[in-house]
């Protein structure tokens, strides 16, 4: 499992403020705290940059590789910015990402080919979002792949991504990007890699509910086949689930939840909820966690309290 | 021919019963519902859907002209309006303390008082008490009319999540029913009622309006969030089993096609019956979603929804 640590991201005022002042102390102890926790890639989000995209890309890539050696992934809009950091990355970087729009495949799929690094590929079209699992393959095979193969880029550099939409507001969304991740990687053989932004699940819940139902998602969607996501290192209940699953860690109650929720989704069961505690308040917290992202229960913020 | 058979769903779940009124006064019970509206080959539909007439505290200066014909002189007296609307069959009377509002009025709390007690003396049915909507004034007069009508449970609106525990508090003091009301989102409709009971209002004494849009204005996103709400609800989920109230009144006497009495293309025909068509099917719409209780405005819409009603709830329907 890649655990591409999101923390360096325009969106953060901190983060801009660091970018915008070349302050490469801040942005250094940022990466090599996140490496530090586990995140074995990590992205670099610039946001659009029209203007000073190479520039500041540049800059980005040299300061982080100057203190930790693991993969990036160049995280922009701006296909200049992406170009200009995939000549100096030292790993195999990630471009991070197109969707299904020809003008935008037509420039980063070829920059995929001739770099030979791997691309995230959202399926998403820009007519609107797909809510079915069955739309997202669909948007696979008859937009992304006919160019994919176009340019040749080797499929086991295209890192899936089958778009995950808030559980407020998105519900519906939560259970099909699951069944998605699953026939993305029964397709072919090898399988297809499948990435997603795991945080997205959570966006606009408070911040009491965000990381129970980003660590959750995390386990069924790895049970389903996910073998990397863009997530925040610093939050240790995730990476302690991320453990439990690699090393497949059942000294625990909790570790046996996850292990048997994982074990339920990898084998396209029913999860049986005969391994919830309810009088243990941490697991009927999984279990109507685990409801609400399957869709079998209405979200509401106040979810954990019913 | 082949003989078809109707596929049956077996729903968990049904929604609460709440009752309004009572205590010497005609009571009215909504709710208990355990199938899909007028599904009555599936489940159990108890409770007929019914409806409120509006009815305002001070005299309103922009409403149609249809609407100023059909109610005349009684405009002017909450107490005589409500009778008169009784007589045209409303099951309930809304009571909208208008006048309360900064822009019509600014009237307070005694004046909530005087017109609460002139409409409770007026009429034996179950009110409804809205505020003006504004949610300072709506604290202050929802606040003193559930004072005044203490042990007749009435409901009180609107309760949204910045004013609930206000709302909530003053209706368990005085044995009253609140409105949720949520802006047509489905999770912070089941927000709302989770907070509701978080601060000791009981399940019975809530009811929910999901916020309504007219026919041709939202009116289907109004009618997919009540449908996955009741979905829901059947489905075992008790908090978002509230039966809902609905405003086709005010939303569709607001909208060109029903408010205005000429200067409309002629294409559009006659004028009061676009205008009762307009509330007529913008109620029977959101009965149809699963609407409990129907807000309107006109004694026409109230004929013609109870026809409809009367058909529907017969099980041969």
């Amino acid at each position: 499992m890649i655990a591409i640590g999101e923390c360096l991201q325009i969106i953060s005022t901190r983060v801009r403020t660091a970018i915008e002042g070349r302050d490469k102390g801040f942005v250094q102890d940022l990466v090599k705290r996140q490496v530090d926790k586990g995140a074995n890639m990590l992205d670099l989000n610039i946001g659009p940059q029209k203007k000073a995209g190479p520039a500041v890309m540049e800059w980005l890539v040299n300061t982080v590789q100057e203190v930790v050696d693991v993969p990036l992934s160049l995280d922009t809009t701006n296909p200049e910015a992406i170009k200009a950091g995939l000549k100096i990355c030292k790993q195999k970087p990630m471009i991070n990402s197109t969707n299904a729009d020809p003008e935008r495949m037509g420039v980063l799929f070829p920059l995929a080919a001739s770099h030979d690094c791997n691309i995230i590929a959202l399926t998403l079209r820009a007519t609107g979002l797909p809510v079915t699992a069955e739309t997202r393959v669909e948007i696979l095979s008859e937009d992304l792949l006919p160019v994919i193969e176009e340019h040749g880029v080797p499929l086991e550099n295209v890192y899936l991504d089958p778009l995950v939409l808030t559980v407020n507001g998105c519900q519906e969304h939560s259970p099909e990007v699951i069944k998605a991740v699953r026939i993305f990687r029964q397709l072919t053989d090898p399988p297809f890699h499948t990435t997603c932004g795991l945080s997205n699940i959570s966006s606009g819940a408070p911040p009491e509910v965000r990381p129970i139902l980003n660590r959750i998602y995390l386990v069924m969607l790895m049970g389903a086949g996910l073998d990397s996501a863009i997530l925040d290192p610093f939050d240790d209940q995730i990476m302690e689930a991320l453990r439990i699953i690699e090393n497949r860690d059942d000294s625990t109650a909790k570790g046996k939840v996850y292990l048997a929720l994982y074990d339920a989704y990898a084998a396209d069961e029913e999860f049986d909820p005969g391994i919830i505690d309810t009088s243990n308040p941490e697991h009927s917290d999984i279990l109507k966690t685990i409801r609400v992202l399957e869709g079998k229960t209405l979200y509401a913020h106040g979810y954990l309290r019913l | 021919m082949a003989a078809v058979e109707v596929p049956i769903e077996k729903w968990t779940g049904k929604v609460h019963e709440v009752t309004l009124g009572g205590n010497g006064r005609k009571s009215v019970v909504v709710g208990g519902e355990s199938t899909l509206p007028f599904l009555h080959f599936e489940g159990s539909l108890p409770r007929r859907p019914v409806i409120a007439i509006e009815v305002r505290d001070s005299e309103p200066k922009d409403w149609s002209p249809h609407l100023v014909d059909a109610w005349g002189d009684v405009l002017a007296d909450p107490a005589a309006w409500a009778k008169k609307a009784m007589e045209y069959g409303a099951d309930i009377i809304a009571l909208s303390l208008r006048s309360a509002h900064p822009e019509e009025g600014n009237t307070g709390a005694d004046e909530a008082r005087k017109n609460v007690d002139k409409v409770l003396s007026a009429v034996d049915i179950p009110l409804i008490i809205y505020g003006p909507g504004v949610a300072e004034k709506d604290n202050e007069v929802l606040v003193a009319a559930s004072d005044v009508a203490k042990g007749q449970r009435v409901a009180l609106g609107n309760c949204e999540e910045k004013n609930h525990r206000t709302i909530a508090a003053t209706c368990i003091a005085d044995g009253h029913v609140a409105i949720g009301k949520t802006p047509i989102e489905i999770n912070l409709a089941k927000q709302l009622n989770i907070l509701l009971c978080d601060v000791g209002l009981s399940r019975d004494s809530i009811l929910m309006d999901p916020t309504t849009g007219a026919l041709g204005y939202g009116l289907e996103y109004t009618y997919s969030v009540m449908e996955r709400l009741r979905l829901a609800a059947l489905g075992g989920d008790a908090m978002t089993a509230m039966p809902m109230i609905c405003t086709a009144g005010e939303e569709s006497w607001r909208q060109k096609e029903a408010k205005f009495a000429e200067g409309m293309p002629e294409a559009w025909g006659d004028h009061l019956e676009r205008a009762l068509t307009w509330e007529e099917i913008t109620a029977f719409s959101l009965f149809a979603a699963g609407a409990d209780i129907m807000v309107v405005r006109h004694p026409g819409t109230v004929e013609r929804m109870k026809a409809v009603i009367d058909r529907l709830m017969s099980e041969s329907a």
